[in-house]
């Protein structure tokens, strides 16, 4: 299966790649037939830049590989075609390339400036782009090719490599691994947090952002201060993702495209105990707490039980090594043309990733039941020139998952191991003498048959789905200058269509246990448990269809001209629809669309290169709020100068050679608040059947009745942050770029439900009110260091680092004047309340004489808490703010990149701070059943959670009464005592860890002009490579979550072209 | 410039002439609660929500009564909230089975009383209706917020009133209402029982669709049923409580008794018992016509005590729950395994234990209690014996079993399965082939699994309907709806509120053995005066209190009963404080089997007989004050 999609893969890519060989081929045979009859001449010259001549800066003659670099002195000389319309490329990093045509010249003296993606580049904002000297809102951008990791997750590459950016990733899943991601942390308790994702003006999710190909960004900007996002109004509150794709140049079609393989394996598994400690252990769990109770294990199936043995009669399975393989493989492939003439210009590029699980396959199936996650995406953008002042673009994109996998997700198969019995049964039984009829797989399982078998459930059947994104966009762009100068205005159609479905076929498996056995000869009978729910063939159930629209329309009109040189002013006026529909409601109240209108506006002026100022607003309205309520005014305005560029710092400006200072005000909202939609509307649910009453002989009369969930309440509205950001920039000899902010947000009206309705008063349901206030602040830092060497090598440092807390300002609660602990406000939003542990009860005197703890049934070796407020017994009035907040305040990363000749390494480290988490005390509880749903606690099936080595190291037992034992007292069912928050289960989420290493090799340009090739470039990466932290039972950066599907470690190899 | 700005301002007109209506998308017909009242159909919904809030009784994972006391034992693999309270877990952060707020498997009462009182506001709108239901359904209608109100009031006691309901806007600081006084509590159910009284039907005629609903009957009981629970000694005059005091310092809990409260119950017993009758009501008795068993006098009276409880709308049920039919109960009851062709069938469970102490609670086949019976050997009851052709309907022939089993009242093996019990029905109707459990390690019946087994060794038989049949792979359940209460109830409350008003009488007695007599006892002044140690004992009140008691727990045993009666009684300080034992079920000889063994140490204090009231509540609500020693 998966050898054959690779095939297929290479197969589609050299059918393309031939026929655009071909075309280019032509192409250069023409060139080359001219260059021959041309004479040639020499020029010479110097390259500098403002602080000096540079040595090894490449020049090259355009549209060729004929080229030299500089000397020392900076000095160059090169042969060229005597041909006036010759031109020389002058390229370095860190610099500017520039072409010159060299016309009769013979000395051609250079000065490189600062690359202009540090300075003079266009950045992408918010409707528009805007240059970097020019920018006072608070916007970081990155180099797409940043975010070039060896993933098929691109939201994974987030962490520390964007300042203002809090990222982390929970799980490995493949499609299931999105990072959660917040724009300057998060600064509400109110439902919507993360940030709003614009992929080419068009809002998407978080799963799109993760599909998209970095190779076909153009840009990535994140936006986070008011200036920044006040234009998107009532939903820039907790800021903006804002990505463009490419758009093709003008020039000959240029090909590239690149291969990835890449092996991954978990960062870490977690160990669970040996199965004779399992069962010694089960059995001390039961009479610890009961001196009664009757055994699990007897001593002769202890002391029988080898692991590792095989044995049918005494089994000893290790789930994990039965169901996952040490490592999967996976491929990506993609491939971009563009190109165009003056006409026209297109960019075309298709991408296939291939995912694969690391679920093992059983050969008794036809059916595979790994994951096989196969993503692709094509997108097509083409831009017209009707008439030298129209240009129309047109941008069709698709991504399209197609996945065949187990029922279960494959994190649910990792959770289930860590429930499943180690030794009462094999995965399967081998057929023997007495079943050779069976067509079936023997399943293992006991006593009725209601054990939890994950390998059963992962080959017993296999689920498809497949989701589709399909985007068609239509710009029309005019050129007003006719009727003043710099007017332009342009309009935009977008319509998505996105669907989802997913099909599962599966059989009842049939199951068997031991029956008698006698250890003299190894010999033993199986007997079949289900003969009547067992099935052999396969059924099947359709699932969950999603399907859903949204059209988006947006017309702008913009003004950009320059007066007497130095006033610099630009306008922008925007009008927005967007409607989306969703088919699967449950609701009519879900099912209506969501509207959204908007008019923004920004006006900017500039003075000299030195004073800035600027005002944007947006102006929405949102279908969700009551008519008063629906319309919102959004202003922002922010100033900015640029002292270097002032008369009196020239003395500096070659050292100092940028210092700027800005900053910004402004309101922006969020408009979604809660889970529901047209939360000023009563909910009513006039036929509910929780509500029903029967009546009659035969229970024959039933009706259903009436139900409120919701509370009308007109004033209901959105969300306002209040936000302001300052700002440093600092550039130092061209090599150093500082960029350093404040930021302090004050949010209001944040929706809240009242606390103080006692149930007395009978409510279906809390009411809800705009009541909340919080504020945040922090600081981002980001850091680039630029430099060559003379002997052409070149090294590029960068760091980056995000500070970002928040704090309840206001927010309804209890009463807490005499138990101020209790009151959230002045904490941070992620802050948790937990008990104070301090110890374990080291016996029942201890227990007898201490506080009374009011969560059931506690001994010794159980936890004990602190009473806070000394009223003798410990409720939940002696909870404290514990720890650090769940989600981190502080995410960094640093990388050195160094190059030489034809190689290049470069290393990424990431890590995260002030981060507290818990480990789950009761999915990690050995013995006891464990739900991850509701569905699996109504399923019947017996869920015993495994014991972790680490709990069966360290555990209190009558024995050994450690006080400080990582695990208290057993118990084979759930002591809710010991599941509290506290902070016994407490631990610090703090790491760092080498994100990624890679190495690349350029062939020399004698070797790819051979191959027609413009570059070529094969690569090894590593990602998640190793970790520092004081955790070790599971990968930390998975927090709480460790028994899931793992963060994976990844090694790959790859190659890059273009032609 | 002048045509500019006509365009200009034709354009923003549009833009925002479009916007207003662009956002408007909410259709006008949105249901709202004021649909409710717009015609009868509708309103008849809301009636219906009025019910469904009635707690399930026959739930044994919602009902108190069977698992938060020592009627019904559990095991760990199956572990239901009321149990938790048995075992002494019971808290203040998040209370078990909390009607107050609704969680922890409780149901919100408020809420309930919320719908009621949204009815009654607004029933007079509805149109299209006669007037004589609208009379009949608001008589309904109180008489479930009367329910609900005295559901909270014998949990929690003295409770805040919800008289009517507070707007949604209300003040917050309005809204933190203190609790009413105990007195005021009990009056005002009472009130409102009386105003619905007189216009609920005397009997249900349409029986097809509205058997169920609320009868004159079942409000003149249930009112019996809140008087004498107003007049016991749990709220009448307890002393326990002399400092219950809201935070203003008023007493709430009033601590005088009052000998007028049990008149008030024995005139209010009178009343429902002749109204019940009236509309037909009578004890159940078992008939042959038309049945082709051939059932011998023993199972006769077996069947009297059975089917009284679970044969549907029997004559004796004055208030059936077809809102609870009793399903997953039945499950509980019945052992698995019983069929031991089928004794891999998971359909039966079996996980509800009966304790030794309630089998020990039925009387000697003399009819009086097994300890007080001069012909009984109380002292070796755990000696082992073997069942002879005499009691072959009872044990199964040749079965050894302990004394404790044999020489019975009817009732005992009515409601009780056991090792070597004859039990009847379950697809076995010929007698001399029915079933009989074998508990002990390695038979049908006994704990296989782990995850389903008894741990006491008797099954509450009683609950089982007699034609339910287990399968190979499951177990087809004939429901019925749980009797709130039937007539013997009455009858051995009004005998009890007699007894308490005005002492032993010739009335007291007729009402018992009216009770007894159908269990096939004799009379309680000569049972006593043959067969006990103590034959003088029905003559004098404390000793006919005694016998009272008694009779109620063994003739309403297993029907969520007892929990509430040993707490109105002031007996669970001494009921709840025994050890809970059980056979030790997991031997294989009747020498290891019929050991004692203590499964649980119960303990039980004065704290107990109030729930607590959850800490957060009075967080939100500072003016009330929790239950004394919580």
């Amino acid at each position: 299966m998966m050898n054959n999609s690779l095939l297929f893969g290479c197969i589609a890519f050299l059918i393309l790649a031939s026929t655009v060989l071909s075309f280019e081929v032509q192409g250069n045979e023409k060139s080359q037939d001219k260059e021959q009859v041309l004479q040639t001449k020499e020029v010479y010259g110097t390259v500098r830049d403002s602080v000096g001549p540079i040595p090894g800066v490449s020049v090259t003659i355009k549209n060729t590989t004929t080229g030299t670099t500089t000397d020392l002195n900076g000095k160059y000389i090169l042969e060229v075609p005597d041909d006036p319309n010759t031109t020389l490329v002058f390229s370095m990093v860190g610099f500017d390339p520039q072409e010159i045509v060299i016309g009769n010249q013979t000395s051609i003296d250079v000065t490189l400036q600062v690359s202009s993606t540090q300075l003079d580049e266009a950045v992408v904002v918010a409707f528009g782009t805007q240059k970097r000297t020019d920018l006072i809102g608070s916007v970081t951008s990155i180099n797409p090719s940043e975010l070039k990791v060896p993933s098929s997750n691109l939201t994974t590459a987030l962490a520390g490599r964007l300042a203002g950016v809090i990222a982390y990733q929970r799980s490995g899943e493949p499609g299931a691994d999105n990072a959660e991601f917040f724009i300057r942390g998060v600064t509400t308790f109110g439902y919507k947090k993360d940030p709003l994702i614009l992929i080419d003006n068009i809002e998407l999710t978080s799963t799109d952002l993760a599909r998209l190909n970095p190779d076909d960004i153009a840009s990535f900007s994140i936006m986070k201060d008011a200036t920044a996002t006040a234009l998107y109004g009532a939903r820039g509150a907790n800021g903006v993702i804002l990505v463009t794709t490419k758009e093709g140049k003008e020039g000959q079609a240029r090909v590239s495209f690149r291969l990835e393989n890449s092996i991954s394996s978990p960062t870490q598994d977690v160990e669970l105990a040996d199965p004779i400690t399992y069962m010694r252990l089960n059995n001390e769990a039961i009479l610890t707490r009961d001196p009664l109770g009757r055994l699990l294990y007897s001593d002769e199936k202890i002391n029988n039980t080898v692991p590792g043995s095989n044995s049918l009669i005494f089994p000893s399975t290790d789930w994990r090594k039965e169901l996952f393989k040490d490592h999967a493989i996976n491929q990506r492939a993609n491939l971009s043309v563009s190109g165009g003439g003056k006409v026209a210009r297109y960019y075309v590029a298709g991408s296939f990733n291939q995912d694969n699980g690391v679920l093992k396959v059983d050969n008794r199936n036809n059916f595979n039941n790994n994951i096989n996650l196969k993503t692709s995406s094509l997108r097509a953008n083409v831009n017209i020139n009707l008439t030298p002042t129209t240009e129309l673009i047109t941008r069709l994109s698709g991504t399209f998952d197609d996945y065949t996998g187990p029922i279960y997700s494959g994190g649910g198969f990792y959770t289930r191991v860590m429930r499943a019995n180690p030794v009462l049964f094999p995965a399967y039984y081998p057929v023997d003498a007495d079943h050779s009829f069976v067509k079936h797989i023997m399943f293992g399982n006991f006593e009725e048959g209601n054990y939890l078998n994950p390998y059963a459930d992962m080959v017993r059947g296999y689920k498809d789905y497949a989701r589709s994104n399909m985007n068609a966009q239509f710009q029309l762009q005019q050129d007003f200058g006719f009727i003043t100068e710099g007017l332009s205005a342009r309009g935009l159609v977008n319509t998505a269509r996105i669907s989802f479905f997913d099909v599962i076929r599966q059989y009842e498996p049939f199951y068997y246990q031991l029956g008698a056995y006698n250890l003299r000869n190894n010999s033993y009978q199986i007997n079949i448990i289900n003969p009547d729910d067992g099935e052999d063939y396969l059924s099947y159930q359709p699932g969950e269809k999603t399907i859903s629209s949204t059209v988006y329309l947006e017309t702008a009109v913009n003004y950009n001209r320059t007066f007497a040189e130095k006033h610099n002013v630009s306008g922008m006026l925007v009008y927005i629809l967007r409607e989306a529909l969703d088919a699967n409601s449950a609701t009519l109240q879900e099912s209506l669309p969501f509207r959204n209108v908007g008019l923004s506006g920004r006006a900017t002026y500039s003075y000299d290169n030195r004073y800035y100022a600027e005002f944007n607003f947006g102006y929405n309205g949102s279908e969700r709020f009551y008519k008063a309520q629906r319309f919102g005014f959004f202003p922002s305005a922010g100033l900015a100068w640029t002292i270097s560029n002032e008369k009196f710092w020239e003395p500096l400006k070659s050292t100092i050679t940028n210092l700027r200072l800005r900053g910004t005000y402004g309101i922006v909202g969020n408009d979604a608040i809660g889970a529901g939609r047209f939360l000023y509307l009563s909910e009513v649910n006039p036929n509910d059947n929780d509500r029903r009453a029967v009546f009659g002989t035969n229970n024959g009369y039933s009706r259903n009745g009436v139900s409120i969930s919701r509370y009308s309440d007109l004033n209901i509205t959105w969300e306002t942050a209040k936000k302001a950001n300052i700002a440093l920039e600092l550039g130092i000899s061209n090599r150093w770029n500082i960029i350093a902010e404040y930021f302090r947000e004050h949010r209001t009206n944040i929706l809240q439900s009242r606390a103080s309705t006692p149930a007395s008063m009978g409510l279906w349901a809390t009411p809800a009110a705009n009541i909340g206030e919080a504020k945040g602040k922090g600081i981002d830092f980001s850091l680039d260091y630029n430099q060559s060497f003379l002997n052409g090598s070149w090294i590029q440092a960068r760091a980056n680092f995000t500070y970002a807390t928040s704090a309840y300002e206001i927010f309804e609660e209890y009463d807490y004047t005499n138990e101020w602990w209790k009151s959230r406000v002045g904490y941070p939003i992620n802050q948790r309340w937990g008990y104070i542990a301090e110890s374990l009860f080291v016996d029942e005197a201890e227990v007898t004489n201490s506080p009374r703890q009011n969560f059931g049934e506690y001994l010794a070796g159980d936890i004990k808490y602190r009473d806070i407020n000394k009223d003798g017994q410990i409720t939940e009035l002696d909870m404290v703010p514990i720890g650090y907040p769940t989600m981190p305040e502080i995410v960094y990363g640093f990388g050195v990149s160094y190059g030489i000749k034809n190689f290049d390494i470069s290393t990424f480290f990431q890590g995260l701070a002030r981060e507290s988490f818990w480990i789950d005390p009761e999915a990690t509880a050995p013995f006891v059943p464990y739900h991850y749903s509701d569905q699996e606690r109504n399923s019947g099936i017996l869920y015993r959670n495994q014991l972790l080595q680490a709990y069966a190291e360290s555990y209190w037992s009558e024995d050994n009464r450690d006080l400080y034992a990582l695990f208290p007292r057993l118990s084979t069912y759930p002591i809710e005592n010991n599941t509290q928050s506290s902070t016994w289960f407490m631990r610090n989420g703090a790491f760092l860890r080498l994100k990624q290493v890679e190495l690349g090799y350029t062939l020399p340009k004698s070797i790819t002009e051979k191959l027609r090739m413009s570059n070529l470039r094969i690569y090894a990466n590593g990602t998640n490579l190793l970790t520092w932290s004081k955790f070790d039972l599971w990968d930390i950066e998975m927090a709480g979550n460790g028994l899931r599907y793992p963060v994976q470690k990844v090694y790959n190899i790859g190659l890059q072209a273009s032609f | 410039m002048k045509k500019l700005y006509i365009y200009a301002s034709l354009i923003i007109g549009l833009i925002f002439g479009s916007c207003q209506n662009y956002l408007d998308i909410v259709p006008d017909n949105v249901a709202t609660i004021d649909n409710s009242f717009n015609m009868r159909v509708s309103a008849e919904r809301f009636l219906f929500s009025c019910y469904s809030y009635l707690p399930k009784l026959s739930n044994i994972e919602k009902n108190p009564a069977f698992t938060a006391g020592d009627e019904i034992w559990l095991h760990d693999n199956y572990i239901t909230p009321g149990w938790q309270i048995a075992q002494g877990n019971q808290n203040v952060v998040d209370p078990f089975l909390n009607y107050w707020q609704g969680t922890r498997s409780g149901d919100d009462l408020y809420q309930a009383i919320r719908d009621c009182n949204i009815f009654l506001e607004n029933i007079d709108l509805v149109p299209d209706m006669e007037e004589g239901e609208r009379l009949r359904w608001i008589a309904e209608v109180k008489f479930l917020k009367a329910y609900y109100h005295f559901y909270l009031i014998r949990m929690y006691g003295p409770i805040p009133l919800k008289k009517e309901n507070l707007p949604i806007d209300t003040d917050p600081e309005a809204v933190k209402v203190p609790r009413n006084t105990l007195d005021e509590c009990f009056e005002y159910v009472v009130e409102l029982l009386d105003e619905s009284t007189a216009y609920l039907p005397p009997k249900i005629l349409n029986e097809s669709t509205e058997l169920g609903r609320i009868t004159q009957p079942i409000a003149l009981a249930i009112k019996a049923y809140v008087l004498a629970t107003a007049a016991s000694p749990l709220f009448n005059g307890n002393p326990d409580y002399t400092n219950f005091k809201d935070k203003q310092g008023n007493l709430i809990f009033g601590t005088t008794y009052s000998a007028e409260k049990w008149e008030r119950a024995k005139e209010a017993c009178r009343l429902a018992i002749e109204a019940a009758e009236a509309a037909g009501a009578r004890l159940y008795y078992y008939s042959q016509s038309g049945q082709q068993y051939n059932v011998s006098p023993d199972l006769e009276i077996q069947m009297n005590i059975r089917n009284a409880v679970t044969e549907k709308w029997n004559d004796e049920i004055i208030w059936g729950h077809s809102n609870s039919m009793t399903d997953n109960m039945q499950v509980q009851a019945t052992p698995r395994g019983l069929d031991p062709a089928n004794r891999a069938s998971a359909g039966a469970r079996g996980n509800a234990g009966v304790p030794i102490k309630i089998a020990s609670i039925f009387y000697s086949k003399n009819g009086v209690p097994i300890e007080e019976d001069k012909a009984w050997d109380y002292a070796g009851r755990f000696n082992l014996r073997q069942a002879s052709a005499e009691e072959e309907h009872l044990i199964k022939l040749g079965y050894t079993t302990a004394n404790l089993n044999f020489d019975r009242e009817q009732r005992f093996y009515a409601s009780l399965g056991f090792d070597g019990g004859i039990w009847f029905g379950q697809g076995k109707f010929n007698e001399e082939e029915a079933f009989f459990v074998s508990a002990k390690k390695g038979d049908p019946a006994s704990n296989v699994t782990n995850a389903t087994f008894n741990a006491t060794g008797y099954w509450a038989k009683k609950l089982v309907n007699y034609t339910n049949v287990i399968t190979a792979t499951g177990y087809n359940r004939e429901q019925y709806p749980w009797p709130i209460i039937r007539l013997a109830n009455l009858y051995l409350l009004y005998a009890e509120t007699l007894n308490e008003s005005g002492g032993p009488s010739s009335e007291v007695y007729q009402w018992l053995d009216l009770v007894r007599e159908r269990a096939g006892l004799a009379g309680v002044v000569d049972s006593w005066a043959q067969h006990s140690v103590n034959p003088t004992k029905p003559l004098n009140q404390d000793g006919l209190r005694e016998i009272i008691h008694r009779e109620r727990l063994i003739e309403l045993a297993l029907e969520g009963q007892r929990y509430w009666d040993l707490r109105r009684w002031k007996k669970a300080t001494e009921e709840l404080n025994k050890p809970i034992t059980g056979w030790d079920i997991e031997q294989r000889t009747p020498e290891g089997y019929y050991r004692e063994k203590v499964l649980f140490q119960q303990s039980f204090s004065t704290r107990d007989y109030l729930w607590p009231i959850r800490e957060n509540e009075l967080l939100a609500n500072k003016n009330t004050v929790q239950n004394p020693g919580w």
